[in-house]
């Protein structure tokens, strides 16, 4: 199978690799996984408190060159979004700007999960509630 | 027609194999080309067909991993499909996904892969890290023995996914089913660190 051009330069050059301090107020955590490949995924954000944008966003995924590149995108994008606009980015999108074929969608509801779980992990430890956010046309 | 049809039996997990053996030669003796040599071409090609079948069957049902998969996704397991419509449903709700591998899990297998990345770094550059080899080992060792405890747990929800065939209890059935979809995913895990530690240790 070829991978697109795309997913070929985030895997080649990751935007993002590392890690952010884990019990700092301000950075959430998402650790996902998908299973039936074995893949494990983290990706971190850091939120600005006054704004709630996401001023900085790192990631470290163990898996094929399409969780790696979902991953490295969805760094990008978080990166200058706020909380709400970065909860409106579906698995979808990722699909469509990486050319993913079917049998690695699952990657791109990995990358989804991963930003969810982070802003899950700020939310709860910024007391912020969880509600729905109306998905924001984009 | 499914694999457990095919050879006659109950759509149950605990499985004699020794029989399932004998029987698979008894039909493939009965199967073989030569039997079907003078036969019209339909005749052969239709042997040749559930012969195939037979094959497929077989080696999945004689294989205890392989013949879970192939329960499960009879049973409507579609993992893949199952982990897109979670996701779909925390989008609309803005709760919470709940993930399938328990975060400890993840939180371990995210390790390992952090030490063997430095491990296979170590032997691009020809050098041996005794701590790290050391550490690596007694992973492994742990996740071998989690292997082995994992075949245990399995075995025991065939009984328990039996039991519910045997009392029609559908409800004993789903637990049992779902229960081992979380096992087997857990499975998956465990077998690739086995795997990529074992590689790294260049054994």
């Amino acid at each position: 199978m070829a991978y697109s051009d795309k997913v070929v330069d985030h895997y080649n050059h990751p935007r993002n690799v590392g890690t952010l301090d884990k019990s700092a107020a301000e950075v959430g955590t998402g650790l996902v996984g998908a299973p039936e490949c074995g893949d494990v995924m983290r990706l971190q954000i850091r939120v600005n408190p006054e704004t709630n944008v996401i001023e900085d966003a790192k990631f470290k995924t163990f898996g094929c060159g399409s969780a790696i590149a979902s991953s490295s995108l969805a760094t990008e994008w978080v990166k200058g979004k706020t909380i709400d606009e970065a909860l409106a980015i579906t698995n979808t999108d990722i699909v469509k700007e990486l050319a993913l074929p079917p049998v690695k969608i699952h990657c791109s509801v990995l990358a989804e999960d991963a930003i969810r779980a982070a802003i899950g992990d700020w939310k709860k430890k910024n007391n912020v509630a969880e509600t729905a956010s109306v998905a924001v046309a984009h | 027609m499914d694999y457990f049809s095919f050879f006659d039996l109950p759509r149950k997990l605990t499985l004699d194999v020794a029989a399932l053996e004998k029987q698979f030669y008894v039909l493939s003796r009965k199967l073989h080309p030569d039997r079907f040599a003078s036969k019209p071409v339909a005749e052969q090609e239709a042997a040749l067909a559930q012969s195939s079948l037979l094959n497929d069957a077989y080696r999945t049902l004689k294989d205890p991993i392989l013949r879970t998969q192939y329960l499960l996704t009879l049973e409507g397991v579609e993992l893949e499909e199952q982990s897109k419509a979670a996701t779909d449903a925390a989008r609309a709700s803005g709760e919470q996904k709940k993930q399938i591998v328990p975060p400890e899990l993840l939180e371990e297998v995210f390790e390992l892969n952090m030490q063997l990345q430095e491990m296979r770094a170590a032997n691009q550059m020809g050098e041996d890290e005794p701590e790290l080899r050391r550490d690596l080992m007694t992973a492994k060792d742990s996740f071998d023995a989690k292997m082995v405890e994992t075949q245990a747990e399995l075995e025991g929800l065939w009984s328990a996914w039996d039991s519910g065939v045997d009392a029609g209890d559908e409800e004993a059935k789903l637990r049992a089913r779902d229960a081992m979809v979380v096992l087997l995913n857990k499975r998956s895990y465990l077998r690739n660190l086995v795997r990529d530690v074992n590689e790294a240790l260049g054994r």
